[in-house]
C-alpha cells in the first residue's frame, strides 16, 4: 500500500462520514413522514383515501339483482349467495348472501362484474375480530326479494338514489375503462 | 447441530462448524435458510436451502379462470406484483390475439416503472441495513411508501395491485394522478442523489462490497443470471431492449451495466450501483411516458368468459429482479391447462454455493443483499 | 468522599466501629445512590433519547406515548423486561449464563467511581484513575466472552469472539490517545487533567496542538469500538449474527447487556470531556461553593452528554465494518496514527515547554471553522431535497 493511497483512504473515510452525518443531522429538523395511526391524526384514515381503494366488501341488497356475476368470478369462492323461489307469490327471494372476509383478496373483480354496482369496495379496513366466523359477512337476514331493474329508470326515489350511487360507483371506478370515457368526455 | 469434522487450516486442526443461516434469520429476507458450514468466520460451504414459502401458485393457475388467475400472480412476487401481472397477460393476450389498447400499453409502463422503483428501493434499503446503516432503509421505505400511495390511487391496492388485465389494464390513470406522478418525481430525483451521499459514497459501505463476492461474465451466462445481477457483471441485457415489448420501443433509456468502479467488475458493488442507476433510467422513462400518454380506452373489449385457443406460449419481461417468464399452455377451456413462471431469484440462488466459499460470514449476508433475493420469487 | 468520611471518623461518629468497616458501608451506600440516583435514570433516558433521535433522522417519530414526548419510555421498558420470565436454555451454562450481565454491568459501574463531576463531585480521585478506567472497562469484554461461550449458540459464540478480539485492540489506540494527554497533564489523576486545563477553549487540551486535536478522534473512535458501537457493533451485529452475544438472552438480564451499553456511552463521553475538553473547568463567575458545585456538574453533564449524541448520530449514520477490516483499521490505521499523535505531542512539549497560546487560539479557529462549515452544508442538504416538494401523504 502506497503512502498516497493510505492518505486517500483516511480522507476519503473523513469526508464520506462527515457528509453522511450532515445529511442524518439534517433530518433533525425536517419533517417525519409518521402517521401515527390510529389515534393521533386529524382525520379517520378512512376518509382520506383515495376512492378506488379496495377495502371490504360491501353490498347493498336493496338494488342486488341475484344475477351471480359475482359469485361466479370471484377466484377463490368467498362469495356465496343463495336464492329459492317463493312458491306461493312466484317471488325469488335471497336466503343468504355472505362474503367471507377471511377469504377474500380484495382483487376487485367481483364488483368490476356487477351490473347494477350494488357489490362495492369501501374505504373500510378494519377487519379485526376475534373469532373467525365473525369475519364472515351476511347481508341477508331474513329473506329478502330480488331487485328487478325497471325499464325507463326507477321511479321509486330511495332505490333511485341507490341505483345512481351504483352506477356511479361502477362507471368512475370498477369498469376498466370509466377513466378513458371520463378523460373523453 | 452438532456434526463437527476436524479440518486442517494452516497446521492447526480445527473444529467445522455447521450453522443454520435461517429460515427465521433477520436479514434472509423471508424465509430462506442456509446451511453454512465455516471455519471460525470463514465460510467454507453455503448450501441454500428454497421451499419455506411455497404456495403453490403455478398448480393454482389450473384451477381457476384466466381473468381470476391475475390477482393470484400478484403473489408470485409481492415486492413486484405488476410485473408478474403484466407477463401472464401478455401470455395470454398472446394466445389469443389480443390487441392492448395504446393508453393501456402506457398505462402499463407507467405502473410498472413506479413498482420497479418501489422494488428497488426495498432492494437498496434492506441491501444497506444487511450491511449495517438502518438509516437508509428507512429514508427508502419512505420513499416506497409513497409510490404506495400513488399506487392506491392508481390501482385502489398498495401491494398485490391486480391492475392490469388481459387487454389493457384494470383502471385508467387519471389525470390528477399523473400530475401527483410527476410531482412525486421531481420530489424522488433529488433524494437519490442524497440517497448516494449518504449511503452509496460512504468509505465503509464501499469498502464492505468492493471485491466480495465477484461473478464472472462466463458464470454469470452458465448460471443464467438475469436482471441487474447479469448487467453488474458488464453485460448489457435488457429485455425490454433486446426483445422489446410493450411501447419501450419508443421510450429512450439506457441499460446501466457494472463497470468495477469501485473494485472489481462483477463485484457486490456493481450489482448495487446498476440498481441506483436504473432508478434514475425508471424515473426518465415516467416523464417520457407522462409526456407521451395518448387517448382513448384504456382496455380493449374481452370477452368475460375468456377462451383461448388451443396453444401454448411464453411470455417475458424486464421484472426488478431480472427477465421473469410466464410458460401458459391453453387447452381451450376457461382454465389454464398449465401456468410455469420463471424467475431471476431462484436462478440467483443457485450461484451463492459456489460463490460463498472462503468469504466471511458477513460477506455472506452481503452477497444475499446483492443478489437480491426475494423469497416469494424462489418458491412461488 | 474519601475525605469526607476520614473527617467523620475524626469527628468521632462512627466510635468503636472498625475504620475498614465503615469505608465498606459507605461505599455500598455510595455505589446505591450513584446506580438509583444517576446511572438508572441516565441510562435508561439516553436509551429513550437515543431512539427518538435515530427516528427523527430516520423520517420516524420514535417512542412518543409514555410520559411527556415518551420520555418515560425505558421506565415502562424497564417494568416489562423486570416482569419477563427469566429463562435459561437448557443446554446453556447455568452459573456463567447467569453471572455474564453482571460482569459487564459491575465493568461499567466501576467507571464512575473516578467520574470527576466537579471539582468536590467524584466518589475518590484516584491517583491512577484514568489507568483504573482502562482496567475495569476492559472487565466488559470478559463478560461479554462469558455470556457468548456460555449461551451454547453460534452465533453467540462468534459474537464473544469478535468481542474480545475487538475490545483487546482497541484497548491500543484509546491508551495511546490517552497517554498523549498523560504527558501533557503529568498526571493520571483525573482531577489533575482537569486541573491542567482552563475554562477557555483554547485552554483545553483538545486545542492545545495537532497531534492532540488528532488524537481526540482516534480515542473517541476506539472508544466507540470498546463501548460496542455502531459502526464497531460487529459483537451483536444484528443482519449478522442475529443478536451476537445477547442473543439467548431475555427479560432483565437482557436488559442489563443494554444498561451497560447505554451507560458505557456516557462514561465514553465523560472520559472524553476530562481528557480533552476542560472537564468541569468553568469561568470564575462565582465563589459559592454550592453554586460552584452545581455549575461544574451542569457543564460537565452537558459536555460529556453532547459526545453521548454524537455517538447516538453517528449509529444512525454509517454502515458496520466487518470484523477483518476492523483489525486492520485498528492495526494498520489507528495504532501509526496515535503512536504519531504521541510522539507529535512529546516534540510539541520540547519545542513548546509551556505550550503555545496562539496557536491554541488558531486550533479553535480551525475548530469552529469546521463546524460552521458543516452548518453549511447541512443547510445544502436540507435545501437540495427540496422540502417544498417534501411529498404529502394522504394526511
Amino acid at each position: 500500500m502506497s503512502v498516497a493511497s493510505y492518505v486517500k483512504n483516511i480522507k476519503d473515510t473523513v469526508t464520506s462520514v462527515f457528509e453522511g452525518m450532515t445529511i442524518t443531522f439534517s433530518h433533525l429538523v425536517r419533517r417525519p413522514m409518521t402517521i401515527q395511526y390510529p389515534d393521533k391524526i386529524p382525520v379517520p384514515i378512512q376518509e382520506t383515501l383515495p376512492r378506488r381503494y379496495r377495502g371490504i366488501l360491501e353490498v347493498d341488497m336493496d338494488i342486488c339483482t341475484g344475477c351471480l356475476a359475482c359469485e361466479r368470478d370471484c377466484p377463490i369462492t368467498c362469495i356465496t349467495i343463495g336464492i329459492e323461489m317463493d312458491k306461493e307469490t312466484k317471488q325469488r327471494n335471497f336466503t343468504h348472501f355472505d362474503i367471507d372476509i377471511c377469504k377474500c383478496m380484495y382483487c376487485g373483480l367481483c364488483a368490476e362484474a356487477c351490473p347494477t354496482g350494488s357489490i362495492r369496495h369501501s374505504q373500510e379496513f378494519e377487519g379485526a375480530s376475534y373469532n373467525p366466523a365473525g369475519l364472515v359477512r351476511h347481508f341477508v337476514t331474513q329473506p329478502a326479494p330480488l331487485y328487478k331493474p325497471k325499464k325507463g329508470g326507477e321511479t321509486d326515489p330511495k332505490l333511485a338514489e341507490k341505483v345512481d350511487t351504483g352506477l356511479k360507483y361502477l362507471d368512475e371506478f370498477a369498469t376498466p375503462d370509466g377513466g378513458a370515457a371520463a378523460e373523453e368526455g | 447441530m452438532n456434526e463437527t469434522a476436524p479440518v486442517q487450516s494452516q497446521g492447526f486442526y480445527a473444529e467445522e462448524m455447521t450453522i443454520s443461516v435461517g429460515p427465521q434469520h433477520p436479514s434472509t429476507h423471508g424465509v430462506l435458510r442456509f446451511v453454512v458450514k465455516t471455519d471460525g468466520e470463514v465460510i467454507n460451504e453455503a448450501i441454500p436451502d428454497v421451499g419455506y414459502l411455497h404456495r403453490s401458485i403455478e398448480k393454482i393457475g389450473e384451477k381457476v379462470t384466466w381473468h381470476g388467475y391475475v390477482p393470484y400472480t400478484d403473489r408470485a412476487d409481492y415486492l413486484a406484483a405488476m410485473f408478474a401481472n403484466q407477463v401472464f397477460c401478455m401470455a395470454a393476450e398472446k394466445l389469443a390475439g389480443t390487441e392492448v389498447t395504446r393508453r393501456g400499453e402506457f398505462c402499463r409502463v407507467i405502473a410498472c416503472e413506479l413498482n420497479r422503483i418501489a422494488s428497488h428501493l426495498i432492494s437498496v434499503g434492506t441491501f444497506g441495513q444487511d450491511i449495517g446503516a438502518m438509516t437508509p432503509f428507512v429514508h427508502a421505505l419512505r420513499e416506497r411508501e409513497t409510490i404506495n400511495n400513488l399506487m392506491e390511487e392508481i390501482c385502489g391496492a398498495r401491494l398485490t395491485y391486480n391492475y392490469i388485465r388481459i387487454g389493457g389494464v384494470g383502471y385508467d390513470i387519471l389525470p390528477e394522478t399523473c400530475t401527483r406522478i410527476t410531482e412525486f418525481l421531481d420530489h424522488f430525483e433529488p433524494i437519490v442523489d442524497e440517497f448516494n451521499r449518504l449511503l452509496s459514497n460512504n468509505k465503509i459501505f464501499i469498502e464492505r462490497l468492493a471485491g466480495v463476492a465477484v461473478i464472472s461474465k462466463e458464470d454469470a451466462f452458465s448460471y443464467n443470471l438475469v436482471g441487474p445481477n447479469l448487467r453488474g457483471c458488464g453485460i448489457k441485457w435488457d429485455i425490454r431492449r433486446d426483445i422489446p415489448y410493450s411501447v419501450y420501443p419508443e421510450l429512450e433509456f439506457e441499460v446501466p451495466v457494472g463497470t468495477g468502479q469501485v473494485g472489481t467488475l462483477g463485484d457486490s458493488y456493481d450489482r448495487y450501483w446498476v440498481r441506483i442507476r436504473e432508478l434514475q433510467e425508471s424515473c426518465k422513462i415516467l416523464r417520457q411516458c407522462l409526456k407521451m400518454f395518448p387517448k382513448g380506452p384504456a382496455i380493449a373489449k374481452v370477452p368475460r368468459k375468456f377462451k383461448p385457443p388451443v396453444g401454448e406460449c411464453y411470455a417475458r419481461v424486464e421484472a426488478p429482479r431480472g427477465d421473469m417468464g410466464f410458460y401458459v399452455v391453453s387447452d381451450g377451456s376457461e382454465y389454464p391447462y398449465r401456468v410455469r413462471i420463471r424467475t431471476g431469484s431462484f436462478t440467483a440462488m443457485s450461484i451463492i454455493d459456489k460463490l460463498s466459499k472462503g468469504i466471511m460470514v458477513a460477506d455472506l449476508i452481503a452477497l444475499i443483499g446483492s443478489l437480491d433475493v426475494d423469497a416469494p420469487e424462489i418458491d412461488r | 468522599m474519601q475525605a469526607y468520611i476520614d473527617q467523620l471518623i475524626r469527628d468521632g461518629y462512627f466510635a468503636g466501629m472498625p475504620k475498614e468497616v465503615v469505608y465498606a458501608v459507605a461505599m455500598v451506600l455510595a455505589a446505591f445512590i450513584v446506580l438509583s440516583v444517576f446511572v438508572a435514570p441516565l441510562a435508561g433516558v439516553t436509551s429513550w433519547l437515543e431512539r427518538r433521535v435515530w427516528a427523527r433522522m430516520q423520517s420516524r417519530v420514535g417512542p412518543n406515548r409514555v410520559g411527556p414526548q415518551g420520555i418515560l419510555q425505558w421506565l415502562a421498558d424497564g417494568i416489562k423486561n423486570l416482569l419477563k420470565e427469566d429463562l435459561i436454555p437448557s443446554a446453556a451454562d447455568a452459573k456463567l449464563f447467569s453471572l455474564a450481565p453482571y460482569v459487564v454491568f459491575v465493568g461499567f459501574l466501576c467507571a464512575f467511581v473516578v467520574i470527576p463531576f466537579g471539582s468536590q463531585l467524584i466518589v475518590a480521585d484516584l491517583n491512577i484513575g484514568i489507568l483504573y478506567i482502562l482496567a475495569v472497562t476492559s472487565l466488559v469484554v470478559v463478560g461479554i466472552l462469558m455470556a457468548g461461550w456460555s449461551s451454547n449458540n453460534k452465533w453467540s459464540l462468534l459474537g464473544g469472539m469478535r468481542s474480545a478480539a475487538q475490545i483487546v485492540s482497541y484497548e491500543i489506540p484509546a491508551g495511546l490517545s490517552i497517554l498523549t494527554i498523560v504527558f501533557l497533564a503529568g498526571t493520571m489523576s483525573m482531577q489533575g487533567i482537569i486541573k491542567a486545563q482552563g475554562w477557555a477553549p483554547w485552554d483545553w487540551f483538545l486545542f492545545n496542538n495537532p497531534f492532540t486535536f488528532a488524537a481526540f478522534f482516534l480515542y473517541f473512535t476506539a472508544a466507540l469500538a470498546e463501548g460496542n458501537r455502531t459502526p464497531f457493533d460487529i459483537p451483536e451485529a444484528e443482519s449478522e449474527l442475529v443478536a451476537g452475544y445477547v442473543t439467548e438472552y431475555s427479560g432483565m438480564r437482557f436488559l442489563f447487556f443494554f444498561f451497560a451499553e447505554w451507560g458505557n456511552l456516557y462514561v465514553i463521553g465523560a472520559v472524553a470531556t476530562t481528557l480533552f475538553l476542560g472537564g468541569w473547568q468553568v469561568p470564575p463567575v462565582t465563589s459559592d461553593p454550592i453554586l460552584l458545585g452545581v455549575l461544574q456538574f451542569v457543564v460537565f453533564f452537558l459536555k460529556a452528554y453532547l459526545w453521548v449524541f454524537i455517538a447516538m448520530w453517528v449509529r444512525a449514520t454509517l454502515p458496520r465494518v466487518r470484523v477483518d477490516q476492523l483489525m486492520a483499521l485498528c492495526w494498520k490505521y489507528m495504532v501509526p496514527l496515535s503512536f504519531l499523535c504521541l510522539l507529535g505531542t512529546i516534540c510539541w512539549m520540547l519545542v513548546f515547554p509551556k505550550g503555545n497560546q496562539i496557536f491554541s487560539v488558531a486550533m479553535f479557529v480551525l475548530g469552529l471553522l469546521i463546524v460552521a462549515y458543516f452548518f453549511k452544508r447541512v443547510v445544502f442538504q436540507i435545501r437540495h431535497a427540496r422540502p417544498e416538494l417534501y411529498f404529502k401523504p394522504h394526511i
